[in-house]
């Protein structure tokens, strides 16, 4: 497949911030793919979607978009003639105009026209083409918002915190809605996103972003079981950082902090107890149960080993006694990885 | 900064931007040329010097301190009666006492031309009695307390509206956290309201200051020789533009002394709780005795600052010579109503290019000559008009073209002194209403001329109409411009007024200042109640 998107050494400062907003970001994406950036408030993300766009001129770097430099030290292709197209946070819909014009506003759109109706019926928009944005729901909103940014037919679709908008429910359901389109479109897409839940479930790659610097780049079970930092396992939920030189030298470990110390990232969900070590079981430690906690359908279980305190998830039906002795060994799945 | 300047030049640079810098420049140029007069020596230099500039400071200066005092006073004692306190004729009252601005300064001094009058006998016990420097003093003494008044009766509405709006922010929930702190509701407004109000009193006050220091009509009346009366009788007496043109920098870096300190005391601060429980303001009901009281106290400055000047002048009207439909006065009304209505047309115009352009390519140069572009509001109208006659006289030297006493030196300098009043509500839409949706257009492959005619233009009708109505108002009564630059035997109804008034003709004078009057009370109750239904 061949890249749509080639971001080299993109740089960006703002006035009064001692630190830039964006160091030194490089990455790639390919034909179709689906990217998600995700970081805390204020890493940068947006502001590297919106360089992108032409919205912000980068110091230094370049970006190539479909073989064609659109920004580099001394080339600016302004957000009008770059072919890609974002779809913004708020949606940014006109308020003036009815559905249809707004989805019809885009450059050449009114020449796409079997794509658009294609679109609107697969978004199932069709009803409320006559009205205005502000007689329709958050979530049609932002599938307007979505068929007017591929209206233009654009090599690159942009999503700034496309789902932060909408209440839980609706946001699974435009998520999975979403997805099918651009992957049945094949509309390689770069999307922002604070909400590592939605990254994990839309995306082909997950770019990290931390203050500022790309800190890893790969597929999502790959940033999630083998995460590079701790802050990066701590996006993606609850982690046990267990020292790596007690562990067998295969798993992939990363340093904890200044003092050099390795460790590896299991999730409470990646291990399980047993009594009874069986064959092809990897033990990380014997212990004992110190807290045991019920979160909802699981239980949590705080287990004190000899050299750390590690957390199990366990399935509300297991047994387990405050005080018990156990053995912790890894799932199955851990292995995928790592 | 390089990195900045390799922007806008390499990457910002388009017809938009060029066309709004220029402009830019175009508007400021006049006022940079004042800037650099301070040094400027001229034959009656030394006399100004030794003889009435200090006459001039000390003037301006109690002038200055006295009206923005009993308009802080006035306007924030009103805001909060009206805000905070439900009593009969509140309704009445709360857009009544904005009445006052549609009165000139110079028609209020006129108004009020014989009070000083009332005092010649007591005048003439002090001489008899006491001694002649004593009645001296108590004269200049009157003559500044009445021009204080006068000018605070019709000034002290830009405090009031700018305090009111700030008191109304304010959010019922710190309120009534106070309240359940155990606080008594005198406690609260003084230790807690009146301190969040602090930058909304500030920003009132600035704007009487730079009336104050524009005015020249009632000023001239009294008999008080203020800056903008120097530059006048500089200029126009002794025939000197020299010192005028160095009064008139004088006055420039003592206005932009005002800004600064300005800024200063409000500072970034913005404390107005602009939260949903804000809506639900509750205002104390009075008692009949202290509604009274407090009708009272609201229909004080509005007696002075139109009720009286009205009932005057219509008193007045009766026994003019000439009548509101005479045909002279109507080709005169037509001069004002075309002028200032085209001087809206362009000034909108302009403002729309140089905002847009500014916003629409991020661009920091034209954010920083626009920023410079509207200073002319805080000059005062002589300085302008001083620093349009010296650019006239250069590009006259240089190209033969005759600016100078024509209506295109009109328009250019009200261009200049109004700008700010139509940019403000503008820049306030552009950014509220078209911030995003202008990103999304130009990100949809779509050119600046058709976003902004077809995304801006739609979006913007509201502040474009309110910035159009108020320049309207603002040309329509401005006087001290209009008087040193409008061609040879064109007049206004300002300038009418202010003749037959010099003339000592105070009836015939009426007439024209009703009209004034009359035209843009319209508008401004028109506006009011447009605010009054969006909030």
């Amino acid at each position: 497949m061949s890249e749509v998107l080639q971001i080299s050494n993109i740089t960006k400062s703002f006035r009064g911030n001692a630190q830039p907003a964006v160091q030194e970001a490089s990455f790639s994406l390919k034909k179709g793919e689906i990217a998600t950036i995700v970081g805390s408030s204020g890493s940068g993300k947006t502001t590297l979607l919106r360089m992108i766009a032409g919205l912000e001129i980068p110091e230094k770097g370049q970006i190539i978009l479909d073989g064609k430099v659109i920004n580099d030290t001394n080339i600016f292709i302004p957000p009008e003639k770059r072919n890609c197209s974002l779809v913004f946070q708020s949606y940014a819909l006109f308020p003036h105009l009815i559905v249809r014009d707004n989805i019809y506003f885009g450059k050449n759109s009114s020449q796409n026209y079997d794509l658009i109706q294609n679109l609107i019926e697969i978004t199932k928009i069709d009803q409320i083409q006559d009205r205005f944005p502000h007689q329709i729901s958050g979530g049609q909103q932002q599938r307007v918002a979505l068929v007017r940014a591929l209206a233009i037919n654009p090599s690159l679709l942009l999503m700034d915190e496309p789902l932060s908008n909408l209440d839980r429910e609706l946001r699974l359901n435009v998520r999975t809605e979403i997805v099918s389109l651009l992957k049945k479109l094949k509309i390689t897409t770069l999307i922002v996103s604070h909400d590592t839940e939605d990254a994990l479930a839309i995306s082909d790659k997950i770019i990290i972003i931390e203050e500022g610097m790309i800190s890893q780049v790969g597929s999502p079970l790959e940033v999630f079981n083998v995460p590079k930092s701790c802050h990066i396992a701590s996006l993606f939920g609850q982690s046990n950082f267990i020292p790596f030189e007690n562990l067998d030298k295969k798993y992939k470990h990363f340093i904890l902090n200044e003092k050099n110390e390795k460790v590896i990232s299991v999730r409470p969900g990646q291990l399980k107890i047993v009594n009874e070590l069986a064959v092809d079981e990897d033990l990380l430690c014997e212990g004992t149960i110190l807290k045991i906690c019920l979160i909802g359908l699981h239980k949590q279980l705080t287990i004190k080993c000899k050299q750390f305190v590690v957390n199990v998830n366990l399935s509300n039906l297991t047994d387990a006694i405050i005080g018990e002795k156990v053995k912790v060994v890894f799932k199955k799945n851990f292995f995928r990885y790592n | 900064m390089f990195r900045v300047l390799k922007n806008e030049i390499l990457f910002k640079l388009n017809g938009w931007t060029f066309v709004s810098f220029i402009i830019g420049l175009f508007i400021i140029i006049p006022i940079a040329f004042v800037a650099i007069q301070f040094n400027n020596s001229s034959e009656n230099w030394h006399h100004i010097q030794e003889n009435v500039l200090y006459k001039y400071i000390y003037s301006t200066l109690i002038l200055v301190l006295g009206t923005g005092v009993l308009s802080v006073f006035f306007g924030v004692i009103t805001a909060w009666i009206i805000s905070f306190y439900e009593f009969p004729g509140r309704k009445l009252l709360e857009w009544g006492l904005i009445l006052p601005l549609t009165i000139p300064t110079y028609i209020a001094a006129y108004s009020y031309y014989d009070v000083l009058e009332t005092f010649t006998p007591l005048m003439l016990w002090i001489r008899n009695n006491i001694s002649f420097s004593a009645m001296n003093l108590f004269n200049d003494f009157m003559v500044y307390f009445v021009t204080i008044i006068v000018l605070s009766s019709v000034l002290f509405p830009y405090v009031y509206l700018s305090t009111r709006a700030s008191f109304l922010m304010q959010g019922n929930k710190l309120i009534e956290s106070a309240k359940i702190l155990g606080h008594l509701p005198g406690q609260i407004f003084w230790n807690l309201i009146l301190p969040l109000s602090r930058p909304a009193i500030v920003a009132g006050l600035s704007l009487v200051i730079m009336e104050t220091l524009n005015d020249f009509g009632a000023v001239e009346y009294f008999g008080i020789s203020t800056f903008t009366t120097g530059i006048f009788r500089s200029w126009m007496g002794m025939d000197d533009v020299g010192s005028a043109l160095r009064l008139s920098s004088y006055l420039m870096f003592f206005v932009l002394l005002l800004m600064y300190f300005e800024k200063r005391m409000r500072g970034n601060a913005k404390f107005d709780q602009n939260d949903d429980s804000s809506l639900t303001h509750k205002r104390l009901v009075l008692s009949s005795s202290k509604s009274k009281s407090v009708l009272v106290i609201c229909l004080v400055p509005l007696m002075l600052g139109f009720i009286i000047p009205v009932i005057r002048l219509s008193l007045w009207s009766i026994s003019a010579s000439k009548d509101f439909f005479n045909i002279e006065l109507m080709q005169i009304r037509f001069n004002s109503i075309g002028l200032a209505s085209f001087s809206s047309i362009i000034i909108v115009i302009v403002s729309i290019i140089l905002l847009f352009s500014s916003k629409y390519f991020s661009s920091q140069i034209i954010k920083i000559t626009n920023q410079f572009a509207v200073l002319g509001y805080s000059i005062p109208g002589a300085v302008i008009a001083m620093g349009i006659l010296l650019v006239s006289a250069y590009i006259n030297d240089i190209t033969n073209i005759i600016i100078t006493g024509t209506i295109s030196s009109l328009f250019i300098a009200y261009l200049i002194r109004f700008l700010a009043v139509s940019s403000q509500p503008i820049d306030s839409g552009l950014e509220k209403e078209c911030s995003q949706i202008n990103q999304a257009s130009r990100n949809l492959g779509k050119t600046a001329f058709h976003s902004l005619m077809k995304i801006n233009l739609p979006l913007l009708k509201k502040p474009i109409f309110v910035g159009a109505i108020l320049i309207f108002i603002d040309v329509f009564k401005e006087l001290p411009l209009t008087l040193i630059l409008r061609p040879f035997n064109f007049d206004t109804l300002a300038t009418l007024t202010y003749d037959l008034n010099k003339q000592a003709q105070i009836f015939d004078a009426s007439i024209p200042a009703l009209i004034i009057i009359i035209i843009t009370t319209i508008p401004i109750i028109f506006l009011n109640k447009k605010l009054e239904r969006k909030s």
